[in-house]
């Protein structure tokens, strides 16, 4: 049964990337494209604007998601979402310091591509490595907790943010306000290839500690009798996760809720076991976000909506509904 | 070399962004798609809306232009939103973007032209020529320039020739959410201010940054310029010199007139111009 929804999950990628590939303000057919030579516009806005997108848009949402729901066993808390909790802003912060700063800092051309991701990936590491070090000294987050100190670390990161946005010129400040609200307009095979690195490095090592999380799910203490090197997961978690989300940041700006309602979905389809979980939230994080793109890009064709506007549209009532399920009445 | 000195400017400063600064008519510009309010107000200026297929959303004037088809904001166009309206040309001002949609569109074979911004009223009759010389109109566009802007041009530095003495003066932005965003050295409400001759008060900050109302009260400039939104037009200036909102020294006008830098630009300053530099505009110091 786990495994027959895991096939239709991966059918749903399927099907998901070849609609974004195919659905879009340009008409595009494939057949036209295939055999006509004189389609090369067609298949420039195939290969060079929508390939790069569809997979930017479905890495960033796999990675979202599955560092979503490697963060909520991390912390044992089902609300821990990279934008809640302040992770997103921490690398939204880290990113536009790149964006504000960078042209004064004189980074090698070589390495430009690299420095906003990394920035960003740093500004995601601070942040986690913050709340888990926060969580170590004042004991277990409970659900309030977290999102209270969620609260505090993205006002934080808001202070950040506002000091660039103050200190930027006109331009740059338009241009961040979009950036904040996500888009994944801007992927060009240059910048997608560094993220998409990244997103794989942070990805593939959450898939080989499932067990190690599902184990940690009983408590630190039992975990560590078990076998497991609890300090050695969290680490790789944290690093991990952070990695997975700001290389996403970096190219398609705050993308919310893939990270909380993808895992949730999940556990509802599959159950709490991170040996299903961790994969099928990538394959379904990948969809929604292709799709949530795909209406970005389509509904008020020829303008956009930022993709952020989507996502967080649907994935705040799920949270509101969360709650509400989770309150006795 | 009068001449030169700016192009070079013009140029380094253009360069290394992307698409081509020129004004040389490319083969086709039979379909064009604006991202600009300027550059829309002027295409309808010299008579070529015919050719415009699509528009930013800052392209507010005329009212026709909004009836287009819109490809979003002028910094956050879609490659393919633009593609499918199949343009033969993409003109914008110098703040287009972003990057990565101008590299797209290159690639796609279409040209992009980004039209170079000086704030002055020179600066638009040479931001009209341009576009009229890519469009293939510069005929046209000349005979406009001489019928309807080149009197007022003469006229408004006129007024400020015969000026005694340059008020001190702040534009401000986008009153209506409660903070004071106003014109610091290097911006279009700078360039205004320069164009009617008076003196902006905070040309020692650069850029657009928020200012309390205390200060300005409290350096008393000569006159507040409101750069208000059409759609906020009948609202009260939020500040007054004098507590009163009916104060002569408090001056609304329509943003996208005064910071366009289209060819109404050049209207509205002459008219705020007159209001500066009328007999007597200048109110004794009330604190005194």
């Amino acid at each position: 049964m786990r495994w027959l929804i895991c096939i239709l999950f991966s059918c749903a990628v399927f099907f998901a990337g070849a609609a974004g590939l195919l659905v879009g303000a340009v008409d595009l057919s494939l057949v036209r494209i295939l055999t006509d030579s004189d389609a090369e516009l067609e298949r420039m806005i195939l290969t060079e604007i929508r390939f790069p997108r569809v997979l930017l848009a479905g890495s960033a949402g796999a990675a979202l998601a599955v560092a979503g729901a490697a963060l909520q066993g991390l912390f044992r808390n089902p609300l821990a979402e990279p934008s809640l909790i302040g992770v997103s802003s921490g690398a939204a912060l880290g990113a536009i310091s790149i964006i504000v700063l960078g042209p004064s800092l004189a980074i090698p051309a070589v390495l430009e591509p690299y420095a906003l991701p990394l920035a960003a990936v740093a500004g995601a590491s601070l942040v986690t490595m913050f709340l888990y070090g926060f969580s170590i000294r004042y004991g277990q987050f409970g659900i309030v907790t977290i999102l209270l100190v969620g609260i505090a670390v993205n006002a934080l990161a808001a202070v950040g943010i506002g000091i660039f946005q103050y200190l930027s010129d006109d331009a740059a400040l338009r241009t961040l306000t979009f950036w904040m609200m996500g888009s994944f307009g801007r992927a060009t095979w240059e910048t997608l290839l560094p993220a998409l690195m990244l997103m794989i490095a942070g990805v593939v090592p959450i898939f080989y500690l499932v067990r190690s999380l599902d184990v940690l799910q009983l408590g630190e203490s039992e975990a560590f009798h078990l076998g497991i090197d609890v300090n050695r997961v969290k680490r790789s978690v944290i690093i991990c996760s952070a990695g997975a989300v700001g290389a996403g940041v970096a190219l398609a700006g705050i993308v919310g809720f893939i990270g909380l309602v993808v895992p949730h979905l999940v556990r509802l389809l599959l159950g709490a076991s991170h040996v299903y979980v961790i994969p099928a939230s990538a394959l379904l994080g990948a969809t929604l976000t292709i799709l949530a793109d795909l209406g970005a890009r389509v509904i008020f064709a020829p303008a956009e909506l930022p993709v952020s506007l989507i996502t967080s549209a649907l994935g705040a009532p799920f949270f509101l509904w969360l709650i509400a399920r989770s309150r006795p009445r | 070399m009068k001449t030169i000195c700016p192009a070079i400017i013009a140029l380094l400063v253009v360069l290394p962004h992307l698409g081509i600064s020129s004004c040389d008519a490319p083969a086709d510009s039979s379909r064009i798609a604006v991202a600009g309010g300027s550059i829309t107000e002027i295409l309808y200026f010299i008579g070529a809306q015919d050719r415009i297929v699509a528009v930013d959303t800052t392209s507010t004037f005329p009212k026709a232009a909004r009836k287009l088809p819109s490809v979003g904001y002028v910094r956050a166009l879609s490659t393919e939103g633009l593609l499918s309206l199949r343009p033969t040309l993409v003109i914008g001002e110098d703040d287009m973007g972003p990057p990565e949609v101008l590299k797209q569109l290159d690639l796609a074979g279409v040209p992009v032209i980004k039209i170079p911004e000086t704030h002055t009223s020179d600066g638009i009759l040479q931001k009209i020529r341009c576009l009229a010389k890519i469009l293939r109109m510069s005929r046209q566009a000349d005979a406009l320039i001489t019928e309807k802007l080149a009197q007022m041009v003469a006229e408004l530095k006129q007024v400020r020739s015969d000026a005694a003495s340059s008020p001190v003066a702040v534009v401000i932005l986008d009153a209506h959410s409660g903070s004071l965003m106003s014109a610091g050295n290097a911006t279009s409400g700078h360039g205004f201010l320069e164009m009617t001759g008076a003196e902006n008060m905070f040309a020692g900050f650069s850029g657009w940054k928020p200012v309390s109302s205390e200060v300005i009260l409290n350096s008393n400039p000569d006159f507040v310029v409101f750069s208000l939104l059409s759609s906020e037009s009948d609202h009260p200036p939020p500040i007054s010199l004098h507590g009163s909102s009916t104060d002569k020294r408090v001056i609304a006008m329509d943003a996208t007139a005064i910071l366009g830098f289209g060819p109404r630009t050049i209207e509205a300053a002459l008219e705020v111009a007159r209001t500066f530099h009328a007999k007597d505009a200048i109110a004794p110091d009330y604190r005194e």
